[in-house]
């Protein structure tokens, strides 16, 4: 690949696409496909009820179990048992429950390879461009298709560009800049986009804030995104110029302070000291934006020697078993349940109602994940608040949102 | 492909995949019949009883951003909706709603009724669509969209992405329970964007 003109372009081309303008239509290869479990099911059915029964390469399909870790519903266990029987049938590999979450091990595993072509079920499929993966989010008639003709088709997207740069406040994270910048343009220079992220500061970031970056790529309205090449993010990769004339969006963080995203919508973010002092009663620290080894260990760090507030549910779900195991020989996990947390399996967790714990009408959530529209969590009488694992973390001691100040003492130590 | 009179149901508001069908339902059931009457149940309550089959959903906002679940598709589809209007969509859900068969149409709604000196689709009101030339007409109402690609048409006539895909690596005979005509060799299949 070449780092000045448009990765999408480059990537689709090698695939068999052609040297292809954006808005047009064309059929490329696809290198992996991954499925999750809430939509696995729906596949076995397609596959039953058009009578076929074989794949293009099983060996370039993963069948994730992370959405029903700990199987709450008779309903949920029978669907769980048939997307296993189908995985099996068809010789696909199976990450099992308590695995992780699907964007979390395919970077670990590298189902994302840079350059390549890979379909989702699930819309955080984006991730992969963390390492200059083509990732894209599919629903099941598409992740159908490709996996028995090994094709999909897509509409070239056009690129925008977008650069960080500034200074942040010492407690600003990836997950505030991310809030910020849809704060400030929204969805609409995004959507249906590759977005291209360039400059220092997106060239400062470990692996697991490009993921945690990347990931938000849907909240965008993206297609795709695509990181720069840095240190730690693998080999293959290039760095991000934006040829001469291109459009790209600057966004200033400069003295940027943490931000809450307030209820419903991520688009809905504020300064932290806006929403410091509102009353949290349920804190998650986990899924695929912020579940990662640097996140746990950051909350760690916040709670070590402290107690959860009394009346705070703090719930921590590593984003997988290898980020579990590895949490677990560092100490993290040991810190946090001591403080009070409840840490649960790796997977999905209670990012989406369907495990885990479901807030109660009227309970305040604050949570690492990327979405936070009513009823996400499985309650449509709950306010859940976004926010970065620092954040989240020294609002479970204090039970509220903290204000900026409060965060500053926390870094520090 | 529906071909019958439309009736419009608005919605407003920026609407989410997790608005249309809440991801408890979807990891229970793989049968849309079984998540048509939860569809919406979240965001507004007692809508789903009132769909009938033949209703068009007009929204002036994006709809459907968010997760890709198909089974937002697929239970609108089974709760009767047969086209969805709105000035833009969330990427996924748009490219699924062709690959399951149901139009969605980027109309600017609003704008219409500017340049068009047409009226908002009212709620209930009676629709018919030209998908070819690209215009939603009613009594009053004239509102213009860019046409989709012809093989998009050519999708949603033949019910969908797969029932194309599946007749090309099978036998014809099992695939004709899933075609309302047949698809033409020479067509290319693929879900048209996005
Ligand atoms: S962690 Fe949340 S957002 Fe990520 S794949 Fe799981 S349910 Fe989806």
């Amino acid at each position: 690949m070449r780092p000045d003109s448009p990765l999408v372009g480059q990537i689709i081309a090698a695939h068999g696409g052609g040297a292809a303008a954006a808005g047009e239509l064309v059929s490329v290869e696809v290198d992996r496909i991954y499925l999750q479990d809430g939509n696995s099911p729906t596949v076995a059915r397609l596959f039953a009820e058009y009578g076929v029964d074989r794949v293009a390469d099983p060996d370039r399909v993963a069948f994730v179990f992370d959405h029903s870790v700990i199987v709450p519903d008779r309903d949920m266990a029978d669907r769980v048992r048939e997307a296993t029987a189908f995985a099996k049938r068809i010789g696909a590999r199976i990450y099992p429950r308590g695995a992780g979450i699907s964007h979390v091990i395919a970077l670990e595993e590298g189902w994302y390879q840079p350059g390549s072509i890979v379909l989702g079920s699930d819309s955080h499929t984006c991730t992969g461009g963390a390492v200059q993966s083509l990732a894209l989010g599919m629903g099941a008639s598409d992740i159908a298709a490709a996996m028995v003709t090994g094709q999909t088709w897509l509409k070239v997207p056009e690129t925008v560009w977008l650069r960080v740069h500034g200074q942040g406040h010492p407690a600003l994270r990836p997950k505030d800049v991310v809030l910020e910048v849809l704060r400030v343009f929204g969805q609409r220079p995004f959507l249906y986009k590759s977005v291209e992220w360039t400059g220092d500061w997106a060239a400062s970031l470990s692996l697991d804030s490009a993921a945690s970056v990347a990931s938000m790529g849907v909240e965008l309205g993206a297609k795709c995104v695509f990181l720069p090449d840095a240190p730690g993010r693998g080999d293959g990769l290039v760095p991000i110029r934006p040829p001469a004339g291109a459009a790209v969006l600057e966004l200033s963080i400069e003295g940027l302070r943490p931000r809450i995203a307030m209820p419903h919508s991520p688009r809905n973010s504020v300064d932290i000291d806006l929403a410091a002092g509102e009353r949290i009663d349920y804190v998650f620290l986990g899924s695929c934006t912020n579940g990662r080894l640097e996140d746990i260990a950051e909350a760690a760090r916040i709670v070590r020697d402290r107690s959860v507030h009394p009346d705070v549910h703090f719930l921590v779900t590593p984003g997988s078993s290898r980020v579990y195991a590895e949490a677990l020989r560092l100490g993290y996990l040991e810190t946090l349940t001591r403080a009070g947390a409840l840490v649960t399996p790796a997977g999905c967790g209670a990012c989406v109602g369907t495990q885990g714990t479901v807030p109660a009408a009227g309970e305040r959530v604050l949570s690492t994940m990327n979405r936070n529209f009513r009823g996400r969590m499985g309650n449509p009488d709950a306010d859940i608040y976004l926010s970065s694992p620092l954040v989240a973390a020294s609002a479970a001691l204090i039970g509220r949102i903290p204000s900026a100040d409060e965060l500053v003492c926390h870094v520090d130590r | 492909m529906w071909t019958g009179e439309l009736k419009v149901r608005r919605v407003e508001g920026e609407i989410s995949t997790d608005d249309i069908i809440p991801a408890r339902y979807k990891h229970r059931f793989t049968d849309p019949a079984l998540m048509a009457p939860h569809v919406f149940e979240n965001r507004l309550p007692g809508l789903a009883a009132t769909f009938r089959p033949g209703d068009a959903l007009v929204s002036r906002d994006i709809f459907g951003i968010g997760s890709s679940r198909e089974q937002a598709v697929s239970a609108l589809l089974a709760a009767g909706v047969r086209l969805v209007v709105a000035p833009e969509f969330g990427r996924i859900f748009y490219r699924n709603c062709w690959n399951l068969g149901l139009p969605a149409v980027e109309a600017a709604v609003e704008a219409a009724v500017e340049t068009e000196k047409s009226a908002l689709p009212a709620e209930g009101a009676r629709v018919a669509l030209d998908l070819t030339r690209g215009r939603l007409t009613g009594p009053g109402v004239s509102v213009p969209f860019r046409p989709p690609a012809p093989m998009m048409i050519e999708m949603v006539r033949a019910g969908g992405l797969l029932p194309l895909v599946f007749a090309r690596t099978r036998p014809p005979a099992a695939a004709q329970a899933h075609q309302d005509v047949e698809p033409s060799q020479t067509t290319p299949v693929g879900p048209q964007g996005r």
